[in-house]
């Protein structure tokens, strides 16, 4: 935003007694996301050249696992000190990245070694401990926002791994809404929610659109993650989306004051259970659903965007997948779309166009 | 104005917005959705959603294998709708969001029509004609549909059709160890189409500067340059050894339209990325195992430059004059 949009911004806030004094300077937030993007890319590069250094000087620590997990705690522990110590240095933010990244690595390549055996199990656990400790000690919204993604996928893989990847996309999809949609409640914890939210909202997108492929099939050709309970556990797990996406448009629609019966509600309500029962054989449907209509509730483009990518990427994995026949997909899909529809000429008579001024 | 949210949450944890107050500063600030937005949220979600779903409805249905299924049944199903979108499309007119979203499905289901009659009667085509052929059936309603997303859907078939040929003759051509060739030919074709999009745009067509399509094929154009730059730094075989100076004339001819003519911060930031990149490549490849302090420089090297990136960016954003950041 240029300087002159924000000063009309303060103005305005300013004559509805929400703001006081003077227009405050620009800072981090007003990065866009794609700068944030091209810092953690470079962040990461510069961590590989990082763990080069490491390894051609210190060849020795590189043989022993004890010695590399010392040496990555302690550049973890460098990290935090460098994000704390210089907090608005855009050079220190960089560098304690790609300290933090090459940390990390020496963390993981140290861990596999002292369990030798590869064992996901372990490993999940550690990493995602080793993120959560970072989440909290380094106050860097760019270093939160990968610390919760870490965090996140590795609890993905432990809910895999033990047999019950059906409820994957549902408790990934609830722990993301739950943080967006108190978003505006704890304002005092804003940066921790919205770090943490994001890091969610992409561990959705990969869990949701990459459900029942890539990964999954991997480990369950390892012997990990053989599904527990049968049939009936995966129903319930897909069950678990549809009351997943059906209880975050209910959240929603209390939170914007709205009831259930109103047009709103019927149209938010009916459109939840369309979408969430295709989820049933579809299951990435729900998550990127609730992404795209959470982020746009909160004013938030980038969250809207993502949830569009994660539908428009569903639906070409969907193709290839491997679960259902192409008829049932072709039925499946026709059946919502006509549906979906169907809701829309429905909602012209439930909500019709007016000029109406309260906040739906 | 540009979305105020990200401005509002930062002077919020500024502790600038009054405790408790800053839903309503949003809601001041016009960065949450009212009543309006929400009807046409809404009513697009479920038009587009609804529609690109029974589009691919189709396609899926004929990609499943029909032996049972006479020709012209599966030729007739398959028509019937794209007739029915144009049905729909001559009544609701191009004017109005289903008009366009009816266009489109329509777009999509002549892949599917094309590609049936290529199975049918075993055309004996190869796939590269399927989609030029697609690319070349819709053109005329691309041509009046005026839709970025169709647009976006064209040039994609028509990567998609080169791509596929030079697949196809690489053997016959001996490209198989050219891949460059392909490299070049996409390129010229995604930066052909983004010089064209923009200079379109600022003839004043309207329905082109919506920024997110512009940004696609830039992404394209940027990282395919980006990648025939990395062949010419690492010399891999058959390497045109153009690259690199194209790749400094597309960094130049970027900086000059996206920061001086017309400001896209997106396109910027992705020239600084293909930037460190390229001369972590140009530095990184005379690198020897053991070089401990060449690594270390090259490490610093890649932060300051992105640090110093990210610190120009944000002051590209922060200029007097608005834009599309």
């Amino acid at each position: 935003m240029s300087s002159t949009t924000r000063a009309m911004l303060w103005d305005r806030l300013a004559k509805a007694s929400l703001v006081e004094g003077a227009l405050p300077e620009a800072g981090e937030a007003a990065s866009p996301w794609f700068i944030r993007v091209m810092l953690g890319f470079a962040g990461w590069l510069g961590a590989l050249f990082l763990l080069g250094f490491v390894g051609a000087a210190f060849v020795a620590i590189f043989r022993d696992a004890s010695s590399m997990l010392v040496l990555g705690g302690l550049a973890c522990a460098a990290a935090v000190a460098i994000y704390r110590v210089a907090p608005k240095s855009d050079f220190m933010a960089q560098f304690g990245l790609a300290v933090s990244f090459a940390g990390q690595a020496m963390i993981l390549v140290g861990l596999a070694d002292v369990f030798k055996r590869f064992n996901p199990t372990q490993f999940a656990v550690c990493f995602m401990l080793l993120e959560a400790v970072l989440f909290v000690l380094v106050p860097n919204y760019l270093h939160r926002v990968l610390s919760a993604l870490g965090a996140a996928l590795a609890a993905v893989w432990l809910i895999i791994d033990a047999g019950l990847f059906a409820f994957a996309p549902a408790a990934i999809t609830a722990a993301f809404l739950v943080l967006w949609l108190v978003e505006f409640k704890f304002e005092r914890h804003g940066p921790l929610l919205r770090a943490g939210g994001y890091g969610l909202a992409i561990a959705a997108v990969l869990t949701s659109v990459l459900h029942g492929g890539l990964w999954l099939g991997w480990l369950v050709s390892r012997g990990h993650g053989q599904p527990a309970g049968g049939e009936a556990v995966q129903w319930l797990g897909h069950g678990a989306s549809v009351l997943v996406l059906v209880g975050a448009v209910i959240a929603l629609l209390r939170r914007e004051g709205l009831e259930l019966g109103s047009g709103q509600g019927r149209v938010g309500l009916c459109a939840a259970l369309i979408l969430g029962l295709a989820s049933l054989k579809a299951p990435g449907v729900a998550p990127a659903a609730a992404i795209l209509v959470v982020g746009y509730a909160n004013g938030n483009r980038v969250l809207a965007g993502l949830g569009i990518a994660a539908l428009l990427g569903y639906l070409s994995h969907y193709y290839y997948s491997m679960q259902t026949t192409l008829l049932f997909k072709s039925a499946l899909l026709a059946a919502t779309g006509l549906a979906l529809l169907g809701a829309r000429l429905v909602m012209h008579r439930w909500w019709p166009e007016a000029k109406e001024t309260s906040h739906a | 104005m540009a979305n105020p949210r990200d401005e509002i949450l930062d002077w919020s944890e500024q502790g600038r917005i009054a405790p408790g107050r800053l839903r309503a500063a949003l809601e001041a600030g016009g960065a949450l959705p009212d009543a309006n937005d929400w009807r046409r949220f809404l009513d697009r979600l479920l038009l587009w959603m609804g529609t690109v779903m029974l589009a691919c409805s189709a396609i899926f249905f004929f990609a499943f294998n029909w032996a049972e299924m006479g020709r012209l049944a599966k030729i007739g199903l398959v028509e019937a709708p794209i007739l029915g979108a144009l049905f729909l499309l001559w009544r609701l007119g191009l004017e109005r969001a289903s008009g366009r979203a009816v266009l489109f499905a329509a777009a999509l289901l002549t892949g599917g029509l094309l590609a049936l009659i290529g199975q049918i009667y075993q055309t004996g085509a190869d796939t590269w004609e399927l989609f030029a052929v697609w690319a070349a059936a819709i053109l005329p309603w691309t041509l009046v549909g005026r839709l970025a997303p169709l647009w976006v859907l064209w040039l994609a078939l028509l990567n998609l059709a080169v791509s596929l040929y030079y697949l196809t003759f690489g053997f016959l051509w001996g490209f198989v160890f050219a891949p460059q060739r392909l490299m070049w030919m996409l390129f010229g074709l995604n930066t052909g189409a983004l010089v064209a999009w923009e200079a379109c745009a600022a003839a004043g067509l309207e329905w082109l500067r919506e920024r997110w399509s512009a940004r696609v094929v830039a992404t394209a154009s940027g990282t395919l340059i980006t990648w025939l730059a990395l062949t010419d730094v690492f010399d891999w075989r058959s390497s045109s050894h153009w690259g690199l100076p194209l790749w400094l004339g597309w960094m130049a001819a970027a900086y000059a339209a996206y920061r001086r003519w017309l400001k896209d911060v997106y396109v910027l930031a992705g020239g600084v990325l293909s930037a460190i990149v390229v001369i972590a490549a140009l530095f990184g490849k005379s690198l020897s195992h053991s070089d401990a302090g060449g690594f270390l420089f090259m490490g610093l090297v890649i932060i300051g430059l992105s640090a110093a990136g990210g610190w120009w960016l944000k002051s590209v954003i922060n200029e007097q004059d608005g834009g599309a950041a």
